[in-house]
């Protein structure tokens, strides 16, 4: 399967860590987005896009917000998402949960976390 | 007519007379310590309103020096992923290159045998050949520095991702920031109200988190593997739950489907 990433961050650092990260594991295809308004943006414009990694705190629209929109949409409702975070609080992470994320990785992450994460979502597909 | 003096009374009135003039003779002093204390305290609840007021004054700029050194970290932290990328990609290029050497020895060492087939060499020709071809440590050198190169590249990407500290960071900083504005309006709000002489008891509020706030007050660079483990627990937590608590999937198996 060729996959397509949209890396969310407001961090510029981050995203170029999660892109290296993504490029280590042969994954080479992706767009980045500043924040989730941005990221939906994205979508709407890039409908080759198939896995979504997004921080949660950013501005304009969070990581959560962005997730819930995304399930709340017709056109992208099934699209996997992964949220890359600090936030490691249990009320956080059942938010997260409850507003359908595929996997939650907490920051700072490692190579191994990051791939086993996405194969797990990638094996349900 | 006149009712008739009560002695009695009156005795009783002055004998109260005299101990009201006995307390006061004690509250007496007790007012001037009282007096004597407002005198000293007055001045110094100035200098604390004063000093309030400063603090307030600075917080701003503190913050400001906050947000100087999350641009200058950031700056410095993309300096250094250009740099690391740069790095990178010329070990990934020599990498490669030492690959297509070492494949073009292999092709080398082919027509030497090809050739060693096809003409009739002396023992010392085919020696020299051997030599030229085989017998050097040439060939172990060059794995040994492609699998170096690899080491190396390995490394830079481990530093790429110590870069996450930068990140986790700001998102303090931006924390301790917030934490400063919340402290600053409270002061500002106190020091009005002292202006206004309108001291009352403060309620003391804690200082909450915006949820629109573009930081998480507890982010940590803390490597300890256990922080994802937990997450993973309460994930798989949370979906066991559901999976009882499922009100479809109960309604499913009473209709039996």
């Amino acid at each position: 399967m060729d996959l397509k990433f949209l890396v969310v961050d407001d961090s510029v650092t981050m995203r170029r860590i999660v892109i290296n990260s993504l490029k280590n594991l042969g994954y080479t295809n992706y767009v980045e987005a500043g924040d989730g308004q941005e990221a939906l943006d994205i979508l709407n414009n890039h409908k080759d896009i198939n896995f979504v990694i997004t921080d949660w705190n950013m501005p304009n629209m969070t990581g959560l917000e962005l997730t819930k929109a995304i399930r709340g949409s017709s056109e992208f409702s099934e699209m996997p998402i992964m949220m890359v975070t600090t936030r490691g609080v249990k009320e956080d992470i059942v938010d997260a949960l409850k507003a359908r994320v595929n996997n939650y990785v907490v920051k700072p992450f490692t190579p191994q976390i990051l791939k086993q994460k996405i194969d797990q979502i990638l094996s349900t597909l | 007519m006149k009712e008739p003096t009560n002695f009695s009374d009156i005795f009783s009135k002055i004998r109260d007379l005299k101990e009201l003039f006995q307390f006061g003779e004690k509250i007496v002093p007790i007012f001037q310590s009282l007096i004597e204390f407002m005198k000293d305290i007055v001045p110094l609840m100035e200098k604390v309103n004063k000093s309030i007021a400063e603090s307030t004054h600075k917080m701003p700029s503190a913050t400001n020096q906050i947000d100087s050194v999350t641009s200058a970290t950031e700056l410095a932290t993309t300096e250094i992923l250009d740099r690391v990328d740069s790095i990178s990609n010329a070990l990934s290029e020599i990498e490669k290159e030492m690959g297509e050497i070492l494949e073009k020895r292999k092709e080398k060492e082919k027509i030497s045998e090809e050739l060693q087939k096809q003409i009739n060499f002396t023992n010392e020709q085919k020696e020299l050949l051997l030599k030229l071809y085989k017998n050097d440590d040439i060939d172990e050198l060059l794995s040994v520095i492609k699998e170096k190169l690899s080491v190396l590249n390995e490394e830079s990407y481990q530093i790429t991702l110590a870069l996450q500290v930068q990140d986790i960071t700001t998102q303090q900083l931006a924390a301790v920031n917030h934490l400063i504005e919340s402290v600053n309006n409270k002061l500002s709000s106190l020091v009005d109200d002292i202006h206004k002489a309108e001291i009352k008891e403060k309620k003391v509020d804690e200082i909450e988190v915006p949820d629109t706030a573009i930081f998480d007050p507890n982010a940590r660079y803390d490597k300890d593997e256990t922080r994802q483990q937990n997450v993973d627990d309460i994930i798989d937590e949370e979906n066991r739950t559901n999976e009882i608590a499922s009100q479809d999937e109960i309604d499913k198996l009473f209709s039996g489907e």
